[in-house]
């Protein structure tokens, strides 16, 4: 009986991802990020473009935040709420806290140790290689575990595989930071869209009388 | 009566029927929810939907609120607090009594 409350209890938790919506807004921040990263590499250092977003990294991120928030209650309100109803979320902060503190003290305890060996070998990019890291144990912790999304596993997984090969690609830093953030902002907007595609399919408008 | 028996007649009845169960274990896992996912989760007819909530509703157990969402006209249901002690009291009552019947 516990177990059924559990299972109750991560079904309806699971239910924010069904509709792929936020991997498609959480892939618009990575390709942000990518962006910030790319473009001072390209510009070179001494550009003013390059000096503006240098220097204003918490700026965008916190625009970017407030963006792809408004992004999400607009679609889901349009697309998610009149086809399978709406749910607002009870926020637990101290569990939430708890958990990304443990996730976060577990990434950074596996980066250090990615960064040991990196330095062993010498020829890598620890930066991109420790970013990889981190952002696969946070899919894997804070999204596949904690809410039982299987695909994030597997988003966790590719994460960690771009940022062991980009750490060995020799790119300068920036352009290294800037492909691994375009490349997941591309697999998580891919996984986003077809999640968006089959939930759409599998969810028409529901017609006045349904399930009478 | 037994001690095992006397536990199970103290559970509460309102909370105890299948399909207000789930509605009250949906609805303790969120802030709210509206009349459609509680209908698409629970499987329940409208009508059938309809008639467990009032149930739940004259018990003091759930608040039921039509209200909007941008443009979009939503029947949101919320467990009281009343609601939420009951369903905890439940969850203990029968996790003991799970704990009694398997020892």
């Amino acid at each position: 009986m516990k177990d059924d409350f559990a299972e109750v209890e991560q079904r309806i938790k699971r239910y924010w991802f069904s509709d792929g919506i936020g991997e498609l807004a959480g892939g618009g921040m990575f390709l942000l990020l990518a962006a910030y990263f790319g473009i001072p590499q390209f510009l070179g250092e001494n550009n003013l473009l390059s000096v503006i977003l240098q220097s204003s990294l918490v700026l965008v991120m916190v625009a970017g935040i407030f963006v792809v928030r408004w992004l999400v209650t607009v679609l889901k309100t349009r697309l998610t709420y009149p086809r399978t109803g709406y749910v607002e979320y009870r926020v637990d902060k101290k569990h939430a806290i708890r958990i990304r503190t443990l996730a976060m003290a577990f990434a950074m305890v596996i980066a250090f140790l990615m960064v040991l060996l990196a330095r062993s070998i010498q020829i890598v990019d620890s930066t991109v290689l420790v970013t990889g890291v981190v952002v696969g144990v946070v899919f894997v912790i804070l999204r596949g575990k904690s809410y039982g999304v299987q695909r994030f596993y597997l988003l966790g997984a590719i994460s960690v595989v771009i940022g062991i090969a980009l750490s060995f690609s020799g790119l300068p830093n920036g352009y290294s930071l800037a492909a691994f953030y375009g490349l997941m902002g591309l697999g998580v907007m891919i996984s986003g869209g077809w999640v968006l595609f089959r939930y759409l399919k599998n969810n028409p408008l529901p017609t006045e009388g349904d399930n009478e | 009566m037994s001690d095992d028996l006397r536990r199970v007649t103290e559970l509460d009845r309102l909370i105890h029927e299948p399909a207000r169960l789930l509605i009250v274990t949906i609805l303790s896992t969120v802030e709210s929810a509206d009349f459609l996912f509680l209908q698409r989760e629970t499987g329940l007819t409208k009508g059938n939907l309809s008639a467990h909530l009032s149930k739940l509703e004259d018990a003091g157990y759930v608040k039921i609120q039509k209200t909007f969402k941008g443009k979009l006209p939503l029947t949101i249901c919320k467990l009281t607090a009343a609601g939420t002690k009951a369903i905890t009291q439940y969850r203990q009552q029968l996790q003991s009594f799970m704990e009694m019947t398997t020892q």
